[in-house]
């Protein structure tokens, strides 16, 4: 992909995420505005980062390193982007990611049905396994340190 | 035979975004536990069946046209994510431990599913199948060792497709049981959310949030930052710990012609 492809699908999908917002939250996407923009910019300088230092890194490490500089406590600003970036909805960001998954992910219907019930059967104990586990150890040092 | 259309695949999405918000999340009841339906799976279920033996919306070209649109639009999530992790950076530093402990759960999975795949018959798939939750990193490491072609890769490769298409559907509903049940506490239960893929960790700490709106931004920053530190470890965990382990096992409880065993075990070596 060339970055003005990127780019383009970049603010399709900004648009997109705003119409969910405004449907599924009540934000009005002008009050969601400066958010979009503050985490789309976010987005081109971890891209960017990914051109241009040389240690070869995926540049969504850039990009979730960028949005956690800029919103840890102490650093100038950060309560206002925190502030702003909160008006776009977690949930209503996911829901774009989604379709376009659904969509390409279509293609794999067909690998599917040819698998057969025994694999889905154990798929689904390795998701409850991997989620129990992690949740169990969790759970214990959370205790065990005193945070919960 | 038409041209394959991007716009038609945006308008689509514009289209499943509209209709799933407009629905909305619903919550039903699942024997004790309590399942939450958010728009993001139903925006996944309608783009499954877009294809043209279902809903004939896409064309098999304009359905691989959209796989490089999912790791541009989820890059607007991660940033979003870095937000809702730095606000919460001083809390993760004291729950730090936990965080990093609650990796080694992942192998969970050997443990709830070896016995049941031995069960069902399966012979050397179970290595691929059921050492970790097979997303790429898994996949590539299994493809190194084995190759794709052979038992160990169909095992991660069944997995995997099982995860694309049902993943976020079933941490969706996972989660939203797990948290009205009441065993583990959110944060705990926020950390296991970041197990799988994006998608797997969007739809649990989704439902979770949804359940718990009082701490939804200390859930979502515990989920992606258990997401991020999986990203970063799956590949040593699945080589150093998940793949040796499940081998073990599968030494000591499959019955299988031993020649056999000996010659793959040597194949292994040689390629690390």
């Amino acid at each position: 992909m060339n970055w003005k492809e990127t780019v383009k699908v970049l603010l399709l999908t900004a648009g997109f995420v705003l119409v969910g917002n405004l449907i599924g939250f009540k934000i009005n996407p002008i009050e969601a505005l400066p958010g979009m923009l503050f985490l789309l910019a976010i987005v081109l300088a971890g891209l960017a980062l990914a051109k241009i230092v040389p240690i070869k890194l995926p540049s969504i490490v850039y990009i979730s390193a960028l949005g956690i500089m800029l919103t840890v406590p102490g650093f100038p600003g950060a309560e206002w982007f925190t502030a702003q970036a909160s008006k776009v909805q977690f949930l209503a960001l996911c829901t774009p990611v989604l379709a376009y998954a659904g969509i390409a992910s279509g293609k794999d219907l067909d690998d599917f049905k040819k698998l057969g019930w025994r694999i889905v059967v154990v798929s689904s104990l390795v998701f409850i396994g991997t989620f129990v586990g992690s949740a169990i150890i969790a759970q214990v040092v959370l205790k065990f340190t005193g945070q919960i | 035979m038409k041209k394959p259309s991007e716009w038609k695949v945006h308008a689509l999405v514009l289209g499943m975004v509209i209709i799933a918000e407009l629905i909305g999340q619903k919550k039903f009841q699942v024997g004790p536990g309590q399942a939450i339906l958010l728009p993001m799976l139903y925006a996944l279920v309608m783009g499954l069946f877009m294809g043209p033996k279902y809903l004939k919306l896409v064309t098999m070209e304009e359905m691989k046209l959209a796989t490089p649109f999912i790791s541009i639009s989820v890059m607007l999530l991660m940033a979003k994510y870095g937000t809702t992790i730095g606000p919460s950076v001083p809390l993760l530093l004291k729950s730090g431990a936990a965080l990093i402990l609650q990796e080694l759960g992942n192998l969970g999975t050997i443990f709830f599913a070896f016995p049941v795949a031995l069960m069902l018959g399966f012979k050397r798939e179970i290595i691929g199948a059921v050492h970790s939750i097979a997303r790429e990193s898994s996949l590539a490491v299994v493809a190194d060792i084995y190759g794709l072609e052979g038992p160990e890769g169909r095992g991660v490769m069944g997995v995997y497709i099982c995860g694309t298409l049902f993943g976020a559907i079933f941490f969706g509903i996972m989660a939203g049981i797990f948290g009205s049940l009441n065993i583990f506490h959110p944060y705990a239960l926020a950390m296991a959310c970041g197990v799988g893929s994006a998608s797997m960790m969007a739809a649990s700490s989704g439902s979770l949030s949804a359940m718990f709106p009082e701490m939804a931004n200390e859930i979502q920053a515990f989920a992606s930052a258990s997401n991020l530190l999986t990203g970063a470890d799956g590949v040593y965990a699945s080589l150093f710990l998940a793949l040796p382990i499940t081998e073990w096992l599968y030494r000591k409880f499959a019955r299988e012609d031993k020649s056999q065993t000996q010659t793959k075990l040597a194949a292994t070596k040689e390629v690390r």
